[in-house]
């Protein structure tokens, strides 16, 4: 009985301090750490979502971006695992590109080193043709594929991103082979496959949205059409179970209290039901999808393990 | 005689190519590690450099025997060193003490070692640079410089 | 689509957008004459700020900003000799001279026309003839922009200077210092010894600001001397009593503006490879190329239109494809992005308003550029660098500390820039020719990649890069650069010894 009244009072007094915690933070401004420069797509995702998140978090709550360019945005998210969890230092994370250095590189963190607050953008892989390749659709490019493997020349933006895991997935599902050419990232890939200087590639939706008369869109990775182009059918359809995408949200360091785990979940949850937000986003050409908290961790460790499981086959560097 | 061939041996040019030499066989040695695709042109660059440094050292040293003599690279060999250690330390101190304190400090200071002692300009000049960076970047911009890592944390 | 040019033109001329190219043009040539300071820095600190400004308020201030920076650097460049800008590089080759023989106000204003003249025909290209360019760009793949490359790197014959074994130990130094980072196929980490900071590569601005400013700031302290540059020794006149002197001019502006486009809407070469080889062909056609180098006011004017006439051009492909053609320009995509405004061939449908308003701040900033760059800028500059040298030194070390650390916002870059001012003063001192660096920097990696990714597309087959006929013009073209010129002097020596005889 005691016991039951120590233990009552003890998670009252714990309700009571989380509460008294809930109302202070936060209490200065967030720092929001950017791995990459100002104009990149995750650093207008991170600034496009700012203001929603200081209105959700409310109490005049206020968010500062950073940018800490470099090594593909190692250098930020080396900095976000290694600051104080207090809740004022939050960083973006590229999925599946920061578990991926983790195997092909030294990194300063791992998949433990954060608390994983939201997924906010996916931007699903499309795989396009050149018109002069006359491959338009799926079938005509496993064919040819298959016919001699290796023939097709696949640009995309680098290796270990998440276009490249898209054609491992796609080699291992349709029993083909390609020869992957690796650009500086999707832009250059997408000018050569306009050019007709390679036969095929591996983009995101968003890349390609307003290119879609200059290329042949064969399919899209997504479980169910994406609202970028409505007309394009999924792998699925065409056969191919093939769900691949390019990932960007927000971590903090790990060990975050839970108060304001809670309070910073919520935030991002009403944030990802606020119409304007919404439309902000369709405005940058960032294809949404929320995900919060533990689904967010479990989804960055399959993505790692997916990796992991890439480079003990096909090392790629 | 000694001191000649000492000589001979300390021209800069010599030691320049000699230093390029170590240099570039010194980062030759990572190239093995690489796939010889990608050593291919830093290799190629590397050899190249010192096959001229090579080159370079004999067509010095021919100089010398014919005995010309070698011009001094510096008139002032402490003022260059003292500008250099200035400006490193300059940088040092904003990493360690941050930007404005170490900025307010170097300007006057460089100014007033190499002969330039007013001290109305130096605090007008001071005044003036300081806070116009302040003044577009900090308040402007909001760009930060550094705070000064032995005040954080 | 020439309907939208003339619909979005009112727009421009509102109170705030037209303010923006002005103060734009204002801070940029401020930017670019603070040696230290770049315009790609400039505009990387001002995307996020301009987050939420109106687009074209926005942009007219990058545009500005951008025309300015590109004569701006010219100042230092002719006055000092420490290029404002990467770009500014082939102007210090005759500008420098110039002021020594007291005519820096001329070469400031051979400089600020030519700029001026580069920077609206790039306007107009960018335009008028955007969509057509940009087919152009997608005729050059890996293999054909390896051939560029190869063709810019085989200009370094002409910049080696006195002694071509110096010449060539900087191209080499230069070309080594370019593969530093991660490589560019695999990813693996190249010389980079465990240091995420250096896995991105060396940026140009930060090797620039080390060997080209560093030793002059020691030379002002080394020898005392009372002030910077001498009030007699700049000559400045008004601006239309130099007009006329630069008459014999038109050819070199054309020239260079059509290299400046050129070389623009190819991604990846950048201002500094227009300047160069604007310089190098406007030398290759004077009649008196021996007097180049130690003065010639022409090679001033090639330079200076060249590396403005690549702003515009450089937005081609950046706004048709995404790509950008200049450092500058990449920058300038992301303020774009910070927008809305996703490139592509929507983006012309999409937001016409906002696109063509765009290219019109770029003609008006080019043109500003000649008004406000004329006697404004000229003057004060020259006045402000006659500062006492010892001020004038630590001033500009202050600025050289802001410029390089703005770029990624890091003290390493910093101590980067440091170790390069060390070698650079040696290589000053022992006449070691900086500029086979800065092309060697440039153009090493950039030939490493496509000839890489070419190899790729061949599946490993050489023959790959003599395939198509962009190829083989551009093989044809190199090696007539490089073996024309002792050709030419073949036949006027065979000519000679005919008359002789």
């Amino acid at each position: 009985m005691l016991k039951l009244i120590q233990k009552g009072a003890l998670a009252g007094a714990m309700i009571l301090a989380a509460g008294a915690a809930l109302a202070e933070y936060p209490e200065k401004p967030i720092e929001v750490i950017v791995g990459y420069s100002a104009g990149g797509g995750t650093d207008v995702m991170a600034r496009t979502a700012a203001p929603f998140i200081e209105k959700y978090l409310g109490s005049g709550a206020s968010l500062v971006v950073k940018n800490m360019p470099g090594a593909s945005g190692q250098i930020g998210v080396t900095e976000v695992a290694g600051a104080k969890p207090d809740g004022y230092t939050i960083g973006t994370f590229n999925l599946p590109g920061m578990m991926a250095r983790t195997i092909d590189r030294e990194a300063g963190y791992d998949r433990e080193s954060f608390t994983y607050l939201a997924n906010v953008v996916n931007d699903p892989n499309v795989i396009v043709t050149s018109k002069g390749s006359g491959l338009d659709t799926m079938e005509k490019l496993i064919a040819a594929a298959k016919e001699d493997p290796g023939a097709i020349t696949v640009g995309m933006s680098s290796l270990g991103g998440d276009d490249h895991f898209a054609l491992i997935k796609l080699e291992g599902l349709t029993e083909t082979e390609f020869t992957i050419v690796p650009f500086k990232g999707s832009a250059p890939a997408r000018t050569a496959l306009m050019g007709g200087h390679v036969a095929m590639g591996i983009l995101n939706i968003s890349e390609v949205a307003s290119f879609q008369d200059e290329l042949n869109v064969l399919g899209v990775a997504t479980e169910e059409r994406s609202d970028f182009a409505p007309d394009l059918p999924t792998f699925r359809e065409q056969g191919i179970d093939l769900i691949n995408g390019s990932m960007r949200g927000f971590v903090a360091p790990a060990g975050l209290p839970e108060d304001v785990v809670a309070k910073l979940d919520d935030a991002f949850e009403q944030m990802a039901g606020d119409p304007e937000f919404l439309k902000a986003m369709a405005d940058t050409a960032n294809p949404i999808e929320v995900v919060t908290g533990d689904d967010f961790k479990q989804l960055t460790s399959d993505l790692y393990d997916l990796a992991n499981k890439v480079w003990q086959e096909t090392p790629w560097n | 005689m000694t001191e000649a061939r000492q000589n001979r041996l300390l021209r800069p040019e010599t030691l320049t190519a000699i230093g390029l030499i170590v240099a570039a066989t010194g980062f030759l040695i990572p190239t093995f590690d690489l796939r010889p695709i990608s050593a291919l042109l830093p290799a190629a660059m590397l050899i190249g450099l010192i096959v001229l440094s090579a080159l370079l050292l004999v067509s010095d040293q021919r100089k010398a025997a014919a005995g010309e003599v070698a011009k001094p690279v510096s008139t002032a060999p402490g003022r260059v060193i003292g500008a250099f250690a200035l400006i490193v330390g300059y940088a040092v101190a904003t990493d360690l003490l941050g930007f404005y304190p170490s900025t307010v400090v170097i300007i006057p200071l460089v100014s007033a070692i190499f002969g330039y002692r007013s001290p109305l300009g130096l605090v007008i000049a001071t005044a003036i640079v300081v806070g116009s960076i302040w003044l577009i970047f900090d308040f402007g911009m909001s760009q930060d410089f550094p705070a000064g890592r032995l005040w954080q944390d | 689509m020439y309907s939208d040019l003339l619909n979005a033109l009112p727009e421009v001329f509102g109170l705030a957008n037209f303010l923006a190219v002005i103060i734009g043009v204002i801070a940029g040539i401020v930017v670019g004459a603070m040696p230290g300071l770049s315009a790609t820095m400039a505009i990387s600190v001002l995307v996020p700020f301009t987050f939420g400004l109106e687009p074209l308020v926005a942009l007219g201030l990058m545009a500005g900003i951008y025309n300015g920076a590109m004569y701006g650097g010219a100042i230092p460049a002719v006055l000092l000799r420490i290029p404002g800008t990467p770009a500014a590089v082939a102007t210090t080759f005759d500008g420098y001279p110039m002021a020594q023989k007291g005519e820096g106000g001329f070469a400031l204003q051979v400089a600020v026309v030519s700029s001026s003249i580069g920077g609206i025909a790039s306007a107009f290209a960018l335009m008028l003839l955007a969509p057509p360019l940009s087919r152009v760009t997608l005729l050059f793949g890996p293999a054909e922009v390896f051939w560029v490359a190869v063709f810019g790197l085989a200009s370094i014959i002409f910049l080696l200077g006195g002694s071509p074994v110096k010449g060539l130990i900087s191209a080499c130094f230069g070309v080594f210092v370019s593969v530093i980072g991660s490589d560019p196929i695999f990813g693996s980490d190249r010389f980079t010894f465990g240091k995420l900071e250096l896995l991105d590569g060396i940026s140009i601005v930060i090797l620039l600001v080390g060997l080209y400013a560093l030793p002059p700031v020691i030379d002002l302290l080394e020898t005392p001397l009372k002030t910077g540059v001498s009030e007699d020794k700049l000559g400045t006149e008004p601006i239309w009593k130099a007009l006329p002197r630069m008459k014999g001019f038109w050819k070199t502006w054309l020239r260079g503006s059509f290299i400046g486009i050129w070389i623009g809407i190819l991604p990846g070469a950048g201002g500094s490879m227009a300047a160069f080889m604007s310089y190098n062909e406007a030398r290759r056609a004077s009649k008196h190329p021996e007097r180049w180098g130690e003065g010639e006011a022409e090679g001033v004017a090639a330079a200076e239109t060249a590396n403005n006439a690549d702003t515009a051009s450089a937005l081609i492909p950046a706004l048709t494809l995404g790509i950008p053609g200049t450092a500058v320009a990449a920058v300038m995509l992301g303020g774009l992005l910070v927008h809305g405004l996703q490139p592509g061939p929507m983006l012309f449908r999409d937001n016409p308003d906002v696109v063509f308003g765009f290219m019109w701040q770029f003609l008006f900033g080019a043109i500003l550029l000649v008004l406000l760059g004329g006697s404004l800028a000229t003057n004060s500059f020259a006045r402000l660098l006659n500062l006492p040298r010892p001020l004038l030194g630590s001033i500009i070390i202050v600025l050289m500390l802001i410029g390089v650390y703005s770029i990624h916002g890091r003290m390493f870059d910093v101590y980067l820039m440091l170790g390069f001012g060390a070698v650079g003063w040696v290589m000053d001192k022992l006449k070691f020719p900086l500029p086979p660096v800065v092309l060697g920097l440039i153009l090493g990696a950039f030939a490493e990649e496509n000839l890489r990714l070419a190899l790729r597309i061949g599946r490993g087959d050489w023959s790959v890069l003599f395939r198509n006929t962009t190829s083989l013009v551009l093989v044809a073209l190199t090696i007539a650069v490089i073996v024309g010129p002792g050709l030419k002097q073949r036949i006027l020596d065979a000519r000679k010894a005919r008359r002789q005889a």
